[in-house]
């Protein structure tokens, strides 16, 4: 009797989780981003008001960018913020209707030794800065990890027809940006860097290059399409993106770092 | 994916080739580094009683027990630029990645070893008075009859090297071209999204671990049937 | 002359052997008897100095050549050849000196098996013959028949007798068979519970003990063979 009992509790459970699936609101957003974004506590900082204001409920997982764009492609997520064009542009030409919408930047930063052996420091251009690394043969750490900032590195590298890969003095660490930052730290070598990540860093590293035209960093949302995945959560994506939009988010995000470093580390589009 | 792992394994891609020798060139220097330390070690516990015996196997049992994180942070720690032995310039390099898993692996080899020696040296010890061989030629003995056990404490350590991550990422830094080893390349690849050389590596992996237990497998199987027939 | 004076072995405070006097005369041959735990292997242990005794003296054994065979001995993994000339190494004529001991103890069809593939009893007898292969003034066996099975026994038996009578060395060694000690030995020892509890000519001892537990000890012994 007992048995038959739990059978049929059992059995209305499903038809109720069943039920429940008819309904229209799905609650819970799931966020693939990177690392970087989620190191530097931007999302952290912006989450409680998002819910607050909206209702829904954020999931943030952080990986690579490669492995962060991979879970829009396994349905493991409903919308991706991520920082690299490239990859962007090739995962929404995959032909799902979804579109890449920019909404803040900042600068990437040449960090390195304080003596500057390359002469970095005062260079018009990232590119001339790399050329400089190059021509003097001193150490350069690269991430090595497909992330938005080694995508950025790759660029400029390609700018200026260097293949640095099996170089003396270049290294790639496949790690994320803080290991890779004790790395440079330890061999007193260049790096390049978003700048939030670097100045949470504890290191004995100098910024040496900032806000050149060519290291900026744009960051974007794409929500992911049913025509991807069915259930995908698209109101849920889409209300995220319109909170980006309001004054209130907009003034969160040209706040954030200055109390502690003294200066803004994302800037809105305009 | 199927089709490029299998491409990976048996084509001649360069950096999986690269990654396999390095695992392979610290994995044979870590064991065999550690078996000279853990063997000795071994041997001197196993094979005598003496005074803060209990003591040193608390201390080796302990030290088998390390975890590799931790490990890897002393390690990082003496090797780093500040730490005391920072003059060398060993982080992020084959050695640092040696000298860290010969701290973990050598109490393993040294367990092992005190294990098999004393399940032989009571009796060893024993007949030897008997008959008045003592000292080093009674101690010479005991190695002789023990090395096949031996090679399998030195097999289970080189599994474990070659299987170990935590701490070669630690210290090793995961360098292309230079300490990455299959396992960091896993991780890593498996953080950017792309599983063909990880699925490839992983393979590989699989395959080493699989000839090593085999052959510490066989090694026991006759041992035990030389000891029983 | 080997002499015990107040000895007492302790293992994790468990005396497990206390004998406040004892002694060994040259050239003859005694026999341990008693139950598994009465002490015999301690005794045996401590003579041939691989178990220090806790307290008390043993004396008469400085500078004596001391021959001793455990329980259990080991057999190294190479040829029961090797295993027996090894205790002479050295000598020039350690092989044939080992062939004709492993001949004595019947094992001459097994000189080139390898030492770790013998069986219990054979590996017994190997350990025997390395032990007889030189000569001792004082040798300490310890059950050295006790895996042997009983058509080798009387063999066996009769080669340690020759051994005796050749090298006129003290004989001492337990056994789990009175009826062994009789044949073997000149006088018996019986042990319990770590204590020497009667000690007599073998004949006198097996035939008419005066302890009330040496003859409960035979009895059940005699009723259970």
């Amino acid at each position: 009797m007992k048995r038959f009992a739990l059978v049929v509790l059992c059995v209305g459970l499903l038809l109720s989780a069943a039920a429940c699936k008819q309904e229209p609101v799905n609650k819970v957003i799931q966020m693939s981003t990177t690392t970087s974004v989620n190191d530097s506590g931007l999302m952290a900082y912006l989450q409680p008001v998002f819910e607050k204001d909206s209702g829904y409920t954020l999931e943030i997982t952080s990986a690579g960018t490669g492995a962060a764009i991979e879970k829009g492609r396994t349905g493991d997520a409903d919308i991706l913020l991520v920082h690299s064009k490239s990859q962007e542009e090739t995962f929404i030409g995959e032909g799902f209707d979804e579109t890449r919408i920019p909404f803040m930047y900042n600068f990437f930063v040449i960090v390195g030794p304080g003596d500057d052996p390359a002469g970095v420091a005062g260079k018009a251009t990232a590119a001339e800065a790399f050329q400089a690394i190059a021509d003097s043969g001193s150490q350069f750490i690269s991430r090595g990890d497909e992330s938005g900032t080694n995508t950025k590195e790759k660029a400029i590298w390609t700018s200026i027809n260097i293949d640095p890969v099996g170089q003396a003095w270049y290294e790639s660490t496949g790690s994320g940006m803080g290991a890779t930052l004790t790395v440079a730290d330890e061999k007193q070598a260049y790096t390049i860097s978003d700048k939030a990540t670097f100045l949470a860093h504890e290191n004995s590293l100098s910024l040496l290059l900032e806000e050149t035209d060519d290291m900026k960093n744009t960051y974007s949302v794409i929500a992911i399409s049913p025509k991807r995945f069915a259930d995908t959560n698209a109101a849920g994506a889409q209300a995220f993106i319109d909170w980006l939009k309001t004054d209130t988010a907009r003034k969160m995000i040209a706040e954030f770092g200055v109390a502690e470093y003294g200066e803004a580390l994302f800037f809105n589009m305009d | 994916m199927i089709k490029q792992v299998l491409e990976l394994l048996f084509g001649a891609d360069p950096e999986l080739r690269q990654i396999i020798g390095v695992t392979l060139r610290m994995s044979v220097m870590s064991t065999l580094i550690s078996a000279l330390i853990g063997i000795p070690w071994g041997v001197a516990m196993g094979a005598n009683q003496f005074k803060g015996k209990a003591i040193l196997s608390r201390i080796t049992n302990t030290l088998m027990g390390l975890p590799p994180v931790v490990a890897g942070l002393i390690v990082f720690l003496v090797l780093s630029r500040s730490g005391p032995l920072g003059k060398l310039s060993l982080l992020y390099s084959v050695p640092a990645m040696v000298i860290a898993q010969v701290v973990l692996i050598s109490p393993i080899i040294a367990g092992m070893t005190a294990n098999i020696v004393s399940l032989r040296a009571p009796s060893i010890n024993e007949t030897c008075a008997g008959i008045g061989i003592n000292g080093w030629k009674r101690l010479w003995l005991t190695i002789k009859e023990c090395r096949i056990p031996f090679v399998t404490s030195v097999l289970a350590g080189f599994g474990r090297s070659i299987a170990e991550v935590g701490a070669v990422q630690m210290v090793g830094g995961n360098i292309q071209f230079k300490t990455r080893v299959m396992t960091t390349a896993i991780m890593m690849q498996t953080n950017m999204g792309r599983f063909e050389l990880a699925v490839a590596l992983g393979i590989v992996l699989l395959i080493i671990s699989f000839i090593v237990n085999s052959l510490v497998h066989r090694i026991q199987e006759q041992t035990l049937r030389d000891r029983t027939a | 002359m080997i002499a015990l004076r107040d000895v007492v072995q302790q293992f994790g405070g468990r005396v497990v052997l206390e004998i406040p006097g004892l002694q060994f005369l040259p050239g003859r041959r005694y026999g341990l008897i008693g139950e598994n735990g009465s002490g015999k292997t301690t005794l045996i242990r401590m003579l041939a100095g691989t178990s220090r005794p806790t307290s008390g003296i043993i004396e008469g054994l400085q500078g004596k050549k001391v021959g001793y065979l455990p329980q259990s001995p080991y057999a190294f993994s190479f040829s029961v050849l090797e295993n027996v000339a090894m205790a002479l190494d050295g000598r020039n004529d350690a092989k044939e000196l080992a062939q004709k001991a492993l001949v004595a103890v019947g094992m001459e069809s097994l000189v080139e098996a390898r030492g770790e593939r013998l069986s219990g009893g054979e590996a017994q007898r190997m350990a025997l013959a390395r032990v007889l292969v030189r000569s001792y003034d004082v040798l300490l066996l310890d059950e050295p028949t006790s895996s042997t099975d009983v058509r080798s026994m009387d063999f066996i038996e009769t080669t340690l007798k020759e051994y005796v009578e050749k090298t006129h060395c003290t004989l001492i060694f337990s056994t789990h068979s009175p009826a062994q000690a009789l044949r073997l030995a000149d006088e018996v020892l019986y042990l319990e519970k770590g204590r020497l509890v009667e000690q007599g000519p073998a004949q006198g001892l097996f035939h008419s003990p005066e302890d009330e537990r040496t003859k409960a000890f035979l009895r059940h012994w005699s009723l259970n063979s």
